[in-house]
């Protein structure tokens, strides 16, 4: 329901929408924190990410077994390129799962 | 003429079923085979036996077997040969390892060791 300056007030004059009136305990409104994500390979410098390092790759696939996206991971082009494709042999080599055990 | 050699990595997976000295078997004869073809192994790591992501057939575990070794580029041809008419090979995979990969590796290494002293000097900081 979009929201109309009718239904807006109707709750007995009081304002039942305050999605953008968030207030912490002062009372002063709560700034939107914006975490800066930075590429986690590129922090340390790693050129060469490992298809048989099982731990470092299941970090960056969901429950489902499906690459995570770079809006998620913060992951730099460079290194989603370099990842996907060690990701993709791990799964040939059944380090990693196609589709993760749990879900068949 | 002196042949220009590169740096492979090959893991496979053996049938787990097989006994250990079968598997031995098709571990040497890879070995064998690399170095008859003017291959240097490196490094030979066998993992054994260990559970797998997915079946294959109709096997949950598999062993798994990782070398890395010198070798013209000519001789992969006939190791790829090797792992596809070897019946108890399940699944191999041969990755070149390029000079990049290479020096990173190295260096890895070196990473790690110098992130552990590090961290030992922080801690009596």
């Amino acid at each position: 329901m979009k929201k109309t300056p009718d239904n807006k007030n109707n709750n007995n004059g009081r304002r039942t929408d305050n999605r953008f009136d968030k207030r912490n305990r002062d009372g002063n409104k709560l700034q939107q924190i914006v975490k800066k994500r930075t590429c986690r390979f590129c922090e340390y410098k790693i050129e060469y990410i490992d298809f048989k390092d099982e731990k470092r790759l299941l970090k960056l696939i969901n429950e489902q077994g499906k690459i995570l996206p770079r809006r998620i991971t913060g992951t730099c082009a460079k290194h989603q390129r370099i990842l996907v494709s060690s990701i993709k042999r791990a799964r040939h080599m059944a380090i990693l799962p196609f589709v993760s055990e749990a879900l068949k | 003429m002196i042949q220009r050699t590169n740096t492979y990595e090959t893991l496979f997976i053996v049938n787990p079923v097989l006994e250990d000295s079968q598997i031995d078997a098709i571990v040497t004869r890879t070995k064998e085979l690399i170095e008859k073809h003017g291959g240097v192994i490196k490094s030979l790591e066998p993992w054994g036996r260990k559970r797998m992501a997915y079946i294959i057939n109709k096997k949950n575990n598999g062993y798994y077997a990782l070398i890395e070794f010198d070798a013209p580029a000519e001789s992969i041809t006939s190791l790829e040969r090797f792992y596809n008419l070897e019946e108890e090979v399940m699944r191999h995979i041969i990755v070149k390892l390029d000079k990049k990969t290479l020096l990173a590796k190295s260096l890895k290494k070196e990473q790690a060791i110098r992130l552990s002293e590090a961290n030992k000097e922080q801690g009596i900081q």
